[in-house]
């Protein structure tokens, strides 16, 4: 019937608005976090622990960053993971 | 908006980029910043600060901290532009119409 | 001659239903996110191999 097409018709619009959205935000975040490469971070994490590192990478499910130098409460550690749910925020400079 | 942003979607978080934001983090911790983007694996918000004379402040805030958004201002067409234009690849951004 | 013993489909390969999940995501933008994913994840995993990151803290901080 007429009305089930159109109304198919403005599902589909609204899935491709929607994936048009996704994209645009996915692809941004991610040259965010390639411009974050080998540049210093600052870690805020839980427990009011503050830490720098020099960025390396990080995965694509955002679980874990890839840091060398981190500066942990207790000494540098030369190569370390940090989990993301550890984390609340980070900063660097551009 | 008050907690549930990991659950707003795409089209939900679109309408918050490009303003200046005020985000409650963790306990009692606010940032504040223009929302460059969202990401839509994570939720993680990406907010920027231009700082007076030299570069751009980039501070991510992992979408499981978030706990509450807050626009408090619209960007002009000067902070738009800068916004339209980061991270993007030098000639990217001389090329684009 | 080969019997398959699982229920899977005999014509589905690797990746392929990571593609169509990412179709159904990004739409017609599906294979440039994924490219630009696939080069993230190799430069972590390779410096990952390169460098043999330990987990810092050793226990979560956020449980």
């Amino acid at each position: 019937s007429l009305s089930t097409s159109a109304a198919s018709e403005s599902d589909a619009d609204e899935l491709q608005k929607e994936q048009q959205a996704r994209s645009v935000l996915r692809e941004n975040f991610l040259r965010c976090l390639l411009s974050a490469a080998s540049k210093n971070v600052q870690f805020n994490m839980y427990e009011k622990v503050k830490m720098e590192a020099k960025f390396g990478a990080c995965d694509i499910d955002v679980l874990n960053f890839q840091v060398s130098d981190l500066h942990t409460p207790i000494g540098v550690q030369k190569e370390a993971l940090i989990r993301s749910q550890d984390v609340i925020s980070f900063t660097f400079e551009i | 908006m008050e907690g549930g942003w990991p659950l707003l979607g795409p089209l939900q978080w679109v309408r918050y980029v490009k303003k200046q934001v005020k985000v409650k983090v963790g306990r009692n911790e606010e940032v504040r910043g223009w929302l460059f983007t969202v990401d839509p694996v994570s939720a993680s918000m990406v907010l920027v600060d231009f700082m007076e004379s030299e570069g751009t402040l980039v501070q991510v805030v992992m979408g499981h901290a978030v706990e509450e958004v807050q626009v408090l201002k619209e960007p002009d067409r000067k902070i738009a532009d800068r916004l339209q234009s980061m991270f993007l690849p030098p000639r990217t951004s001389i090329l684009d119409p | 001659v080969s019997r398959r013993s699982t229920a899977a489909p005999p014509c589905e390969r690797p990746g392929e239903r990571r593609v169509a999940e990412m179709k159904k995501l990004y739409g017609k933008d599906a294979a440039k996110i994924l490219a630009m994913e696939a080069a993230m994840q190799l430069t972590f995993d390779r410096n990952c191999d390169l460098k043999q990151p330990k987990y810092w803290p050793v226990i979560p901080l956020k449980l």
